[in-house]
């Protein structure tokens, strides 16, 4: 049990509270929820999936006469955002997975987000249309045009409301700007930019224009026998519009400052913590390659994931992190099955609470963790259907690591490596959280007293 | 996996790959380190080689895979270095362990990782190297890496050239007396090998499905050199490095390139046939000597012999 959000030690008991997505054994390749985002206001819920499509939640009004359902949430938006394309060149296929969404703060009455494939990235607006106009002179209601010389009268069209109807229109379709593969999108602070990563370059955008970016970083090397490290993820300071840091598959972080020059090859501060010589193995490397790297929303801290623990930075710390959580410790012993299954190049990310106080990442078997930074306690929960039933009390789960198992024991061997959990997300504010298991979107709310 | 007979299972291989870290430095467990090295090795190749997807493979795979595989070369040229590495055809000095030792690349690799000089092999008598099962039983391979080499000394020379010289003229020779077993075979049955030797190896003729696959793979690698460039272009990560670079110079994988003893006629006529002739001519820039068909046979005939039986016999 965890200490609650804000307050000091108060526990908080997850509960189910809501599953999306078919409960058929057999998955389709293309339902495979492949991104999970909150809005800035936790009031839109966004996923994203393999067969590149979009589908956007929304929390309804708490409602007096049933306090318990507390604001559940709803499909309220489904578009196809990216297609698949074949790049003539190569001869191969452009997944329409989408990799990422990142909702833009609201403005107005609409809602905008960014979401991106391997290669482009597309701006969508979501707006509300509850009331149509009906009137108009030159055309009927079925819109057909009317002859103008059987107009005898003139009237002014009026709005009538209608049943409320949500569309989804791409504004901007930012293309053809990545070789590689994009893995990273993310907002600026000023609201006015964006940047958008993949393997090698990192290019800044302005949201109204689509035919031009700027190359910010470039670590392909002149002969690309020569390439030993990747970019891996990419964010910027949440406050400050010009910082951002970068991950590498090598396990460093860099943190780079756009005011510094107009290519930011050059970091501002290098994170990087010395290998432990008594864990080397063959697949150092590999495990130490960072998968996802967050700001906290201080800004003070950034959390990088790789393959079997979550770390936290303090900016000002560049030789260490401060704090470091084993994830699936017990894979260790593993590793090289893992590599041969290629489970270890799976990709987890990983999240802040509202308060920077919990952070949460997944695992396999269908599991997360939440790591409370404050009392040192962490929790393993499951995302199941048989954990489904309506504000049922999550039981945390323990993985047995030899020795004798004790009954709610589940042993590493008949961990389900094919039930990953990639993609979580915790409301901005609230103790509300979605997990994203394959297919299945979950979501988790904290126990009403 | 490696070893003979029931003596390795699944089980044990798992025991002797996983658990402790196991450093070079470790005695006893020198060999543990060895077998998990180069299995590691293996199955970074075949990741490499064998995924053929429709969509481009990931580049942070890749580059991994591929730090991973210079990692280990590194390792094993330094390991490699207190020995010479392959005598240059063209420095005869001593045609006799020349020979030996331009026979044994087909079949050392089998216990020992690339790069290593079959030096220590040759310590072995010429009969238990043709037999992959009792080469494998040998642990002197494991933890040989203190052997010194008996023959004479050689400064290592590039570890190109030489290589292809024997192994071009090796690979036509064979083409020559037995058309069955082809080059793209030969490249494509090492990558596969892991999964073949786990089983005793009894019968030459051992097709796991695996190996099929994978040797389609590979053929199309030593399809001609357009297509290889798609392939190497489409990684991203290998746009300038054509065929010869990936099979020969980053990954020196001519140990890999023929086995006689786990090739026959059955799989053969299931593969696109490449031409000894094709593969010459793309081996031919990184010749130091001109690379022609005719070029004088330097493995003793006995030897020859000694092949065609398990190639066409067993």
């Amino acid at each position: 049990f965890l200490a609650g959000f804000g307050s000091l030690m108060q526990d908080v008991l997850w509960c189910f509270s809501q599953v999306k997505g078919t409960i058929d054994t057999g998955v389709t390749e293309s339902d495979i929820i492949s991104t999970v985002e909150f809005n800035h206001t936790g009031e839109l819920l966004a996923t994203g999936d393999k067969g590149g499509r979009v589908v956007i939640f929304q929390r309804e009004q708490e409602s007096k006469n049933q306090p318990h359902r507390r604001g559940e949430y709803n499909v309220y938006s489904t578009f196809q955002s990216h297609e698949p394309e074949f790049d003539y060149l190569k001869s191969l296929e452009i997944e329409e997975k989408i990799n990422k969404i990142r909702w833009l703060p609201q403005q107005n009455a609409a809602y905008f987000l960014l979401s991106t494939n391997d290669k482009t990235v597309k701006l969508w607006k979501v707006s509300e249309r509850d009331k149509r106009p009906e009137g108009y002179n030159l055309k009927d209601e079925d819109g057909r045009l009317r002859d103008p010389s059987m107009i005898t009268v003139l009237r002014v069209p009026v709005l009538r409301p209608m049943d409320l109807m949500v569309e989804a229109t791409p504004r901007r379709v930012f293309a053809n700007a990545h070789t590689y593969h994009i893995n990273s999108i993310s907002v600026n602070s000023d609201y006015e930019t964006y940047m958008s990563a993949d393997d090698l370059r990192i290019n800044l955008w302005n949201f109204e224009i689509t035919n031009q970016s700027f190359n910010i970083v470039d670590i392909k090397p002149a002969n690309m026998e020569e390439l030993t490290e990747v970019i891996t993820a990419a964010e910027f300071h949440p406050h400050h519009c010009n910082t951002f840091v970068y991950s590498s598959s090598k396990g460093t972080i860099r943190l780079c400052d756009m005011r510094a020059a107009a290519l930011c090859d050059r970091h501002a501060k290098f994170f990087e913590e010395p290998e432990d010589p008594s864990n080397r193995s063959f697949f150092s490397e590999i495990i130490s390659s960072i998968s996802d790297v967050k700001f906290s929303h201080s800004g003070r801290y950034i959390m990088t994931r790789d393959y079997l623990t979550v770390k936290v930075w303090d900016l000002n710390m560049e030789n260490r992190p401060i704090e470091t959580y084993q994830v699936h410790d017990y894979l260790r012993s593993k590793l090289c099955s893992l590599y041969e299954n290629d489970c270890i190049f799976d990709k987890f990310e990983c999240v802040w609470n509202g308060s920077d106080s919990v952070i949460m990442t997944g695992s396999y078997n269908n599991f997360f963790r939440m790591f409370d930074r404050n009392t040192k306690r962490d929790v393993t929960l499951e995302a199941s259907r048989e954990n489904s039933k309506p504000r049922a009390i999550l039981k945390p789960r323990k993985v047995c690591v030899g020795g004798k198992r004790r009954k709610d024991e589940i042993s590493v061997d008949s961990l389900d490596f094919s039930k990953k959990i990639l993609h979580t997300a915790w409301h901005p504010s609230e103790n509300i959280i979605a997990v994203a298991a394959t297919n299945n979107l979950y979501i988790f709310q904290d126990k009403i007293n | 996996m490696l070893g003979k007979g029931g003596k390795r299972k699944f089980d044990e291989h798992e025991d002797g790959l996983e658990g402790k870290v196991v450093s070079p430095t470790d005695g006893p467990s020198k060999v543990s380190y060895t077998l998990q090295r180069q299995t590691i090795f293996n199955i970074s190749l075949m990741k490499l080689y064998n995924h053929r997807p429709l969509t481009e493979p990931s580049l942070q795979k890749t580059v991994l895979i591929n730090n991973m595989l210079r990692r280990i070369q590194e390792e094993l040229k330094q390991e490699g270095s207190l020995r010479p590495m392959f005598v240059a055809a063209s420095q005869p000095a001593d045609p006799l362990s020349d020979n030996f030792r331009e026979a044994q690349p087909a079949f050392s690799h089998l216990a020992s990782p690339p790069l290593l000089p079959a030096d220590f092999v040759s310590t072995m008598p010429l009969e238990s190297c043709l037999t992959p099962a009792s080469l494998l039983e040998d642990d002197t391979f494991c933890t040989s890496p203190a052997v010194q080499h008996d023959g004479p000394t050689k400064p290592p020379p590039p570890a190109l050239q030489p290589v292809k010289d024997s192994f071009s003229s090796a690979l036509d020779e064979i083409e020559e007396l037995c058309p069955a077993p082809t080059s793209a075979e030969a490249v494509a049955a090492e990558s596969a090998a892991d999964d073949s030797k786990a089983q005793p190896s009894e019968s030459n003729i051992h097709k796991p499905e695996g190996l099929l696959e994978s040797r389609t793979a590979e053929s199309k690698l030593m399809d001609p050199l357009p297509g290889n460039f798609e392939i190497t272009a489409s990684t991203g990560f290998l746009t300038d490095l054509t065929l010869d670079d990936i099979l020969f110079a980053d990954i020196d994988t001519s140990m890999y390139d023929f086995d006689p003893c786990t090739s026959a006629t059955g799989a053969a006529s299931k593969m696109a046939p490449v031409s000894a002739d094709e593969l010459l001519k793309t081996l031919a820039p990184y010749s130091s000597q001109p690379v022609t068909p005719n070029q004088p046979f330097k493995m003793d005939l006995t030897e020859l012999d000694h092949i065609m039986e398990v190639l066409v016999g067993s």
